[in-house]
């Protein structure tokens, strides 16, 4: 409640790209939920957390694409791996 | 009688205090001259001075070794409250734009202005580079990604510069910074700042009863390469084998020298 009056209204300046609705849904505790272009959602329980922290959780998601949250199998991710050439053992200098 | 005994040893105390520790002391001056009971505790350092109030009784002899012993206690806790400040200056201090292009120089990352309708993506180049952010190396090539350890002071959708460069290649030419090449910039993209995977990270004593768990998200951010600059680059795609073998000289010249 004290997050949607004090930080909810600046979060919404700042994100004019962002939809945001507020919902009050009896009986469930309160969550934010992100919907991301790749038609992933993230839903994160907010019960009992400080605005502050509630604002640290919404940026969080607003930094995030919406990929599957999985070890990364390598840090560079390209499709064009050699530019002058794989090495192999028989290229020469 | 004990009262004035302890009011008068408080008071030596507080003056060893203050020859340490400037402004919390005179507050905790004050408690003490306000309260004439100094059951009352109000600030965090007094319950550390009812341990060498049981010395209290034996004057002359252990005051000296009490006030080493406080000595002792409040340089802990002082280093402590500082490195707890400076955790939080850490946080909130960078207000300056100034300390801001500093530790940008530090991760070897220039921030940009955010942009809008620009064309930065362009089509794929045969250009390579090898640069270095943080502590972490990346051979680089036009619209790749990377993840990297979380950056400061950029926000998803600003384009960075960063300017330590190592090495530059193309199907013809390369180029070898000694370490770094100072004309050279390559251009990125934030793309997100996330959190990885969780690891747990599980220890174990056996036959010992000893067993933690603890869980770690490690920060950090994507960024995708849009440009590099500093080095020709061939329009013609069709070159081959036969000009890297001129092209591969320089690089062992350069091992050699």
């Amino acid at each position: 409640m004290a997050f949607m009056e004090s930080e909810l209204p600046t979060f919404k300046e700042k994100n004019p790209q962002l939809e945001v609705v507020t919902e009050l849904i009896r009986g469930q505790h309160p969550h934010l939920k992100g919907f991301y272009k790749n038609k992933n959602e993230r839903v994160v329980c907010v019960k009992n957390m400080t605005p502050e922290d509630i604002l640290l959780y919404a940026t969080r998601l607003r930094n995030a694409l919406g990929r599957k949250v999985v070890k990364l199998r390598t840090r560079h991710v390209t499709k064009h791996p050699s530019v002058q050439g794989t090495w192999t053992t028989d290229v020469k200098f | 009688m004990a009262h004035r005994r302890c009011l008068h040893s408080a008071l030596l105390h507080a003056t060893a205090l203050i020859s340490l520790k400037k402004s919390p002391s005179l507050s905790i001056v004050k408690a003490l001259t306000s309260k004439p009971n100094p059951g009352i505790t109000t600030s965090n350092l007094e319950p550390s001075w009812f341990i060498p109030w049981s010395y209290i009784r034996h004057f002359s002899s252990r005051k000296s070794d009490d006030s080493e012993n406080e000595a002792e206690m409040e340089e802990s806790s002082d280093g402590e409250g500082e490195s707890d400040e400076m955790a939080s200056d850490m946080v909130r201090d960078y207000s300056p734009e100034e300390k801001e292009a500093e530790a940008a120089a530090i991760g070897y990352k220039v921030v940009g202005p955010l942009q809008r309708s620009d064309r930065v993506f362009k089509d794929y180049e045969p250009v390579f580079a090898v640069v270095q952010i943080g502590s972490h190396q990346f051979k680089v090539s036009n619209g790749d990604s990377i993840f990297t350890e979380r950056l400061k002071f950029c926000e998803v959708n600003d384009k960075l510069i960063l300017n330590k460069v190592l090495l530059l290649g193309s199907p013809t030419q390369t180029i070898i910074g000694r370490p770094i090449l100072p004309d050279a910039a390559v251009h990125a993209v934030v793309e997100e700042h996330a959190l990885d995977a969780k690891v747990i990270i599980f220890k174990k004593k056996r036959r010992k009863n000893y067993r933690r768990t603890k869980g770690h998200r490690q920060e950090l951010t994507k960024l995708r390469i849009t440009a590099i600059q500093g080095i020709e680059k061939p329009e013609i795609k069709t070159d081959g084998k036969p000009l890297k073998a001129a092209v591969k000289k320089p690089e062992k010249i350069a091992a050699t020298a």
